[in-house]
């Protein structure tokens, strides 16, 4: 047994590392991507994550069984109980309705794919009118995410992008969503209002009513006391909001409209949180407030959940929801929508079967060539390996990055899968082949002419994507990004290992 | 052995020169092609929606496509559609409609003409603004001159000799300018991967010209016409193995995203075009060159 040299080490590991990167999953069923935390099934422990293995009894596999399964049961209009089995702990619940949870298919591996792969919304968005500068577009990247977890989408993914024009762009980007989803979202750009009765005290923004929030400050800003609860545990927030002496006005001149309630601690209306004319939370206003010209208010809210942790958990997150509201209120731009995506999961399903097909079918017609070539049993097989290896490796790294591999990524690896034995086939052709001709020159001058080449051709292909880093938004980025991590690993990881191992054979 | 000079010549050494004229004939055509083309449409390819912006509707399972194109054009004058069938079974996948009208505007129309509601089970609606459509088509145009660029310094880099430089570049450029012909007679309109697809042949097509330029002037063994016959048989093998991996998606599994298949496509015209370019225009320039700075 030959001993192995440290590049074909490199090579091992680099395939191993990978395949833990990737994890293929081989077992199937359907996994909670979403939860609604104010759920009875979130109550009784089930989380986002979690494996879905058994409902009342039927065994689920698919996402259509769960459907029957949830269809069988909820027939009638009546309360039944529902019985959860998952990850060997049973969750059982009484419900009318099916649960308010989002499901999908165990993922098969962790390599993510695409949205034009897997289904679900994408919009491109930028002001109306104006550009967006970098520091704006952090913020509007922070404020978006935050509002949309505000509004319970999971699974979203906001980011910025900018384009050789140096525009800035938002990219939203949420699985399973629909378009109207996420229509409705962009438009609604977080007006805060706060409501007495049905007048307005004050609205959000730095630039309107809000002077300043206290965000992390522990003096006046925090979780204050929790309680155990029936169903767990119960956690206030308070955090102090700096109004306008203007907001500070309206307010001593609304308080005093209305009378207190028969305690005397309390007014008759409540203080109504609204953001985007949609109520998220109404506060008690102690008599004390009546009627002042308070610059300062507390705002308090709660989060509970079934342990104390987790209790305090959603209070926090609440707290931060309102925070940033308060804080960033409206967007001062309007934004524009200039490209919206919606696409369907069914058909993705089907392309993703067709490309795996089709990187099968290279890979076999592409091996079926290097055999009828070389004829060579052992420098055929060391071709494949390498040709396998340098995919294995690129898509590794596209799982342990989390990329999301969109079909012209994938396009990239199958064209490389071509290309990337072009290294193989030089190396053999100028190297090792016709090393017995009559020939005046050193095997290591030809080694070094093939290196010459190889890494010319490397740095072409480098040279001629990079531009698509930039252009168009990044959408393109990826297609780019696979094309340069295939050739990279080709000519740093697999070709190396390539040059050792066909020594060996010929050795 | 004092002369190493060939006593006869073979048919290579007569006609290597007069071979040229064929790609270059071929790549003045092309040219001529795509100046007018370019004064008639006022761009140089045909753009798709997702540069032009509009929307593309993509509708799963089989219908009457033909009935929908006829009822749709009736509203909308812009109407293109195409539809994805598997190729085995010949069955409708699906039918995707292009349009640069709104998504409202067309979805309910299509939803009118097939009376099925269109969701996002059975259905995907893409859309671009037309303002962002403009400035993607830009870019990647200008992405496209500076990936030329970027690849042309490489080259002289790597060369650092005039004549052989040019001859790889040259080659490179006619690699853009056949498909690009083509495509525009055959009336195939580009999408944004499809012009990304573009960048990537200016990386892959100087494979086989490195190589050929590289073995010519960098070998000390054999004589130029071996040298370059040795690198033919090399390269050509290694545009076969590219040929493999992306003509299967137009011949075996045709189930496939747009943007992919143009991907495939543009590469496969680019490969065909790269043979033409590196076997009849750069091996006969690298070969003038090396005769006349006396390379053996």
């Amino acid at each position: 047994m030959a001993k192995l040299t440290l590049r074909i080490w490199i090579l091992i590991i680099a395939i191993v590392l990978a395949l833990l990167m990737i994890s293929p999953n081989f077992s199937s069923g359907v996994i909670v991507t979403s939860i609604d935390i104010n759920s009875t099934a979130y109550e009784q422990g089930l989380r986002q994550g979690m494996k879905i293995d058994e409902i009342n009894s039927i065994k689920i596999f698919s996402r259509e069984d769960y459907f029957n399964a949830l269809s069988n049961i909820f027939k009638e209009e009546k309360e039944v109980k529902v019985e959860i089995i998952s990850e060997n702990q049973a969750i059982i619940f009484l419900a009318k309705d099916p649960p308010a949870l989002a499901i999908g298919e165990t993922p098969k591996s962790k390599i993510k794919t695409g949205l034009d792969l897997s289904g679900g919304a994408r919009a491109v968005v930028r002001a109306e009118n104006r550009s967006i500068s970098d520091a704006e577009i952090s913020d509007l990247v922070s404020i978006t995410s935050e509002r949309l977890n505000a509004f319970g989408l999971k699974d979203t993914t906001v980011k910025s992008a900018k384009d050789l024009d140096r525009n800035n762009y938002m990219v939203i980007e949420i699985a399973g969503a629909t378009q109207k989803d996420i229509s409705y979202l962009l438009e609604s750009q977080g007006k805060f209002e706060a409501k007495i009765g049905n007048k307005t005290v004050f609205v959000g923004g730095q630039d309107k009513d809000v002077r300043d929030v206290c965000r992390n400050d522990a003096s006046c800003a925090g979780v204050n006391s929790c309680s155990p609860v029936q169903e767990g545990f119960f956690c206030n927030f308070a955090f102090t909001v700096y109004l306008s002496q203007e907001a500070a006005e309206r307010h001593a001149e609304i308080t005093n409209e209305f009378p207190l309630d028969e305690t005397g601690q309390y007014l008759t209306e409540k203080l109504i949180l609204i953001i985007d004319d949609r109520e998220v939370d109404s506060l008690l206003i102690s008599s004390g407030l009546q009627g002042q010209a308070t610059t300062q208010i507390s705002i308090q809210g709660s989060g509970s959940g079934p342990s104390q942790e987790e209790a305090i958990k959603n209070a926090r997150s609440q707290m931060k929801k309102l925070q940033t509201v308060l804080l960033t209120g409206s967007l001062p731009y309007k934004l524009e929508v200039v490209k919206l995506d919606a696409i369907s999961p069914t058909l993705g399903k089907e392309f993703t079967k067709n490309i795996m097909f089709l990187g099968l079918f290279v890979f076999l017609g592409v091996s079926v060539a290097i055999f009828i070539r070389y004829r060579k049993i052992k420098v055929s097989l060391s071709v494949i390996l390498t040709m396998f290896s340098e995919v294995f490796i690129t898509l590794g790294l596209a799982a342990l990055f989390k990329w999301n591999l969109d079909a012209p990524s994938i396009a990239g690896i199958i064209a490389g899968m071509g290309t990337g034995v072009n290294d193989q086939i030089i190396i053999i052709d100028e190297a090792i082949l016709r090393k017995d001709s009559s020939s005046s020159e050193s095997v290591k001058q030809r080694v070094k002419r093939a290196l010459f080449i190889i890494f010319g051709a490397f740095l072409t292909i480098i040279a001629a994507m990079l531009p698509l880093f930039w252009a168009g938004a990044g959408l393109l980025k990826g297609f780019a990004l696979t094309t340069i991590i295939g050739v990279s690993v080709g000519i740093f990881i697999t070709r190396p290992a390539f040059a050792d191992i066909i020594k060996k054979l010929e050795g | 052995m004092e002369h190493t000079e060939p006593k006869t010549k073979n048919w290579y050494d007569k006609y290597h020169k007069y071979i040229m004229v064929f790609p270059l004939l071929l790549f003045v055509i092309c040219l001529i092609y795509l100046f007018n083309f370019n004064s008639q449409h006022g761009e140089v390819i045909y753009k798709d929606v997702s540069l032009t912006g509009g929307t593309i509707i993509t509708i799963q399972g089989s219908f009457d496509s033909q009935n929908l194109e006829s009822k749709l054009k009736e509203k909308f004058n812009d109407i293109r559609t195409r539809t994805i069938t598997e190729l085995t079974t010949s069955k409708n996948l699906a039918v995707i409609i292009e349009s640069q009208e709104k998504p409202e505007t067309l979805k309910a129309e299509i939803e009118n003409i097939l009376d099925i509601q269109l969701t996002q089970e059975n259905s995907s609606i893409e859309f671009s603004g037309p303002s962002l459509g403009e400035s993607f088509y830009k870019q990647l145009m200008t992405a496209l001159i500076i990936s030329f660029i970027l690849m042309s310094l490489v080259i002289f880099l790597l060369f650092r000799s005039f004549v052989p430089s040019i001859a790889v570049i040259f080659a490179a450029f006619a690699d853009i300018v056949m498909p690009l012909a083509l495509l525009n007679y055959l009336g195939i309109s580009l999408s944004a991967a499809g012009i990304a697809a573009f960048l990537m042949l200016i990386g892959y097509s100087v494979d086989t010209d490195i190589l050929l330029t590289t073995r010519v002037i960098k070998k000390r063994e054999g004589t130029v016409n071996q040298r370059i016959y040795s690198s033919f048989k090399t390269g050509i093998f290694m545009t076969v193995t590219a040929l493999i991996a992306v003509l299967p998606a137009f011949f075996l599994i045709t189930g496939l995203p747009d943007s992919f298949r143009q991907i495939f496509l543009i590469l496969a015209l680019g490969l065909f075009a790269d043979i033409i370019n590196t076997w009849l225009m750069n091996a006969s320039m690298i070969k003038w060159y090396a005769e006349s700075r006396r390379i053996d």
